[in-house]
């Protein structure tokens, strides 16, 4: 980035910081004070860039962010507490549980940001060219190979290896990163319901098209994260820089952790340790629970190890981005798989869904947790393998997508 | 119908417009899941599964593949329910500190009896319909073109893949790639194989790229179909209403008038 757009984004987060704080300081709502706070982060950015630049695009993206924020937090309030999360009503098929109105407020808002976004557009330029500029004839052959990489990585995860993630949302991130948002959207959304409905057996999964609008979602994000250029190499950077990198990332995972847990037990009226308890639970339990704690410093320590090792700050970033999309897309999915299928989806997660349910929890319950577990792992490993993709591609090969400039390594000589 | 497309369906049901069977197919999914209980979906799917495939002469295929495929998922969803159901309190079997439940197991049988009904009428709808018809009718109706190729390449890459993934295997075998050994041995193994799988795959698309283009995809508007499936007026009524049975149907649930279908 270059000197300007580093001042504005610098003052951007500046601004945004202190709205958030003021906001918690005055209403002690603190996620409120978070989203009130990464808006204000955002439309002080994109004012600045149209000060500077005269570009209106961060504005109408600006714009769009806030009507999807007011959606969101309007649907929310307006639906107030949740409901019973913990009561099982077979009866009633209009089961107004916490999880299941969360995706759809989340639907629902996405659609209207994209609709003021697009809208705008449309009024501003009379045409959608951010749109249209995402969809050249290689983002089709990509999104050709995204859908079957989704489907024959995704099947051979589901159906052979019974393990607790699910890699099918690689050639989705791909195309997300390279092509755009839109264009990552539909490789997911397409490449679900092909899974289920048309493709033949062996590589027929059959719940897939269920989860279509978790794999939308998921395009959605890689593309806006590969437009700010999260998969951009940034190698041979100082060790101080690497250690600050490092740092920042476990603080920003964590806090998404603690979001999670906090939300979770919010939400479930459930109350989640994050230590093993020893009284009244089985031993073999406590042990399975100091092994996941244990998971959880190694990976933090391979993550420092990986960075100095490399010497590539975007290690960071992608696990940064991992994190985030994994938890958005387990918040979407756990509703669908615990209305549709009762929580059972025929792969390796089951065996945590089982664990969830032999602690107490109802089914809504059971699949968040197992989605917040799983999904966070699952989305790091495949930004990890993307990033690697994209490493072995030729570089005059990425230029050529809509969004391969900015997964090319900044060239200090060249000048910006 | 040229040659070259491929034959007529044997049945009637086979020459039905790909989109009729595909409202067919997701209106018995939307139903198997809004009728709760057990009978319920067993009667959607007996309607609107089993039915047809009788008539279109499939009905054993369809048995087969639908039970085998919808086998890993019943399992789990038997072992997980029935064991790991907390509200249970009615025990059937104790084992360790592990119980079966009365409550677990009509709770899986609910389960399972909706999966079996999405899973045959998805198998029903496959079974009847090839891809490529889809396709072509979608693209009628106004898909747009390269939306419609990316839906049929996609298809089609699959196996194309997979042949392609036995081929790097011979290969690299022939190069000393060790491939019987234990698991973590061949766990190596898959970079070697998924590496120049998905690169190689990749590299291809700047060749396609250029040979669509030179062959006008990326030219705006519709294209002149050569074939397309047959559609008729009675069937468009018939996909209206089977797609307004489903509000109906929400509506009877959420008014308590499904419940002697338990």
């Amino acid at each position: 980035m270059n000197g300007a757009r580093w001042l504005r984004v610098m003052v951007g987060i500046g601004v945004g910081a202190i709205a958030g704080v003021a906001l918690y300081l005055f209403a002690q709502e603190w996620v409120l004070a978070l989203v009130v706070g990464a808006i204000v982060a955002d439309v002080v950015y994109a004012l600045l860039a149209r000060w500077q630049t005269g570009d209106w695009a961060p504005l109408r993206f600006a714009a769009g962010l806030v009507v999807f924020a007011a959606v969101a937090l309007g649907g929310i309030a307006l639906v107030g507490d949740f409901g019973e999360a913990s009561d099982v009503d077979p009866d009633t098929f209009i089961n107004a549980k916490a999880a299941n109105t969360w995706a759809l407020i989340l639907t629902v808002a996405m659609v209207a940001g994209a609709i003021v976004y697009f809208g705008l557009e449309l009024l501003q330029t009379g045409r959608l060219a951010s749109l249209a500029s995402q969809f050249t004839t290689r983002t089709y052959l990509l999104m050709v190979i995204g859908i079957a990489v989704n489907i024959i990585l995704g099947q051979t995860v589901a159906a052979a290896l019974k393990i607790p993630i699910y890699l099918d949302s690689i050639g989705t991130i791909l195309v997300g990163i390279l092509a755009g948002p839109i264009a990552g959207a539909l490789t997911g959304g397409l490449a679900n319901v092909l899974w289920s409905y048309v493709i033949p057996p062996p590589f027929q999964y059959q719940p897939a098209a269920a989860f279509a609008i978790t794999a939308v979602a998921i395009g959605v994000i890689a593309g806006l994260l590969g437009r700010a250029g999260f998969l951009r190499p940034r190698p041979d950077r100082s060790t101080g820089e690497l250690l600050i990198g490092g740092l920042v990332t476990v603080v920003l995972v964590g806090a998404m952790a603690a979001a999670a847990v906090i939300g979770y037990q919010y939400i479930f009226e459930t109350d989640v340790s994050l230590l093993p308890s020893t009284e009244g639970v089985e031993w073999y339990f406590v042990a399975l629970a100091w092994l996941a704690l244990a998971l959880v410093v190694g990976a933090i320590l391979g993550l420092f190890a990986l960075l100095l090792l490399r010497r590539d700050l975007t290690a960071a970033y992608v696990v940064v981005a991992g994190v985030f999309t994994g938890v958005i897309a387990a918040l979407i999915s756990a509703p669908i798989a615990a209305g549709v299928f009762g929580g059972v989806t025929s792969s390796g997660t089951d065996f945590l869904v089982a664990a969830f349910r032999q602690a107490g929890l109802d089914v809504q319950a059971a699949t968040t947790g197992q989605g917040l577990i799983s999904d966070p792992i699952d989305k790091v490993t495949t930004f990890f393998t993307v990033y690697l993709i994209l490493q072995a591609m030729a570089n005059r090969f990425k230029a050529r997508f809509p969004q391969g400039e900015q997964v090319l390594p900044v060239d200090e000589g060249a000048g910006a | 119908m040229p040659a070259f497309i491929g034959t007529p369906g044997p049945s009637a049901f086979h020459r039905l417009n790909p989109v009729t069977k595909l409202v067919l197919a997701l209106v018995t999914t939307l139903l198997a899941i809004v009728v709760g209980g057990v009978i319920g979906p067993v009667l959607v799917a007996a309607v609107a599964v089993l039915l047809p495939a009788a008539a279109a002469r499939i009905l054993g295929r369809l048995l087969h593949t639908s039970l085998v495929l919808s086998l890993p998922i019943a399992i789990s969803v038997l072992v997980v329910n029935l064991f790991f159901y907390p509200a249970g309190v009615d025990v059937l079997l104790q084992l360790g500190p592990i119980r079966a439940t009365a409550e677990g197991l009509a709770f899986a049988i609910e389960t399972l009896a909706r999966i079996g009904a999405i899973s045959g009428a998805i198998t029903l709808f496959y079974l009847t319909t090839p891809s490529g018809e889809l396709v072509t009718d979608l693209e009628r109706r106004g898909v747009a073109p390269r939306i419609a190729f990316v839906t049929h390449a996609s298809v089609q890459t699959v196996p194309a893949m997979v042949e392609r993934a036995a081929a790097i295997i011979e290969a690299q075998r022939a190069r000393g790639l060790d491939t019987e050994g234990g698991i973590l041995r061949r766990a190596r193994g898959v970079l070697p194989l998924a590496g120049p799988m998905l690169l190689g795959s990749i590299a291809e698309i700047e060749e396609r790229t250029q040979a669509l283009e030179a062959r006008g995809f990326s030219r705006p508007g519709r294209r002149t179909l050569l074939w397309e499936p047959a559609d008729s007026g009675r069937q468009r009524a018939l996909r209206w209403a089977l797609l307004l049975t489903v509000p109906l149907l929400i509506g009877l649930r959420a008014g308590g008038w499904l419940g002697w279908l338990g």
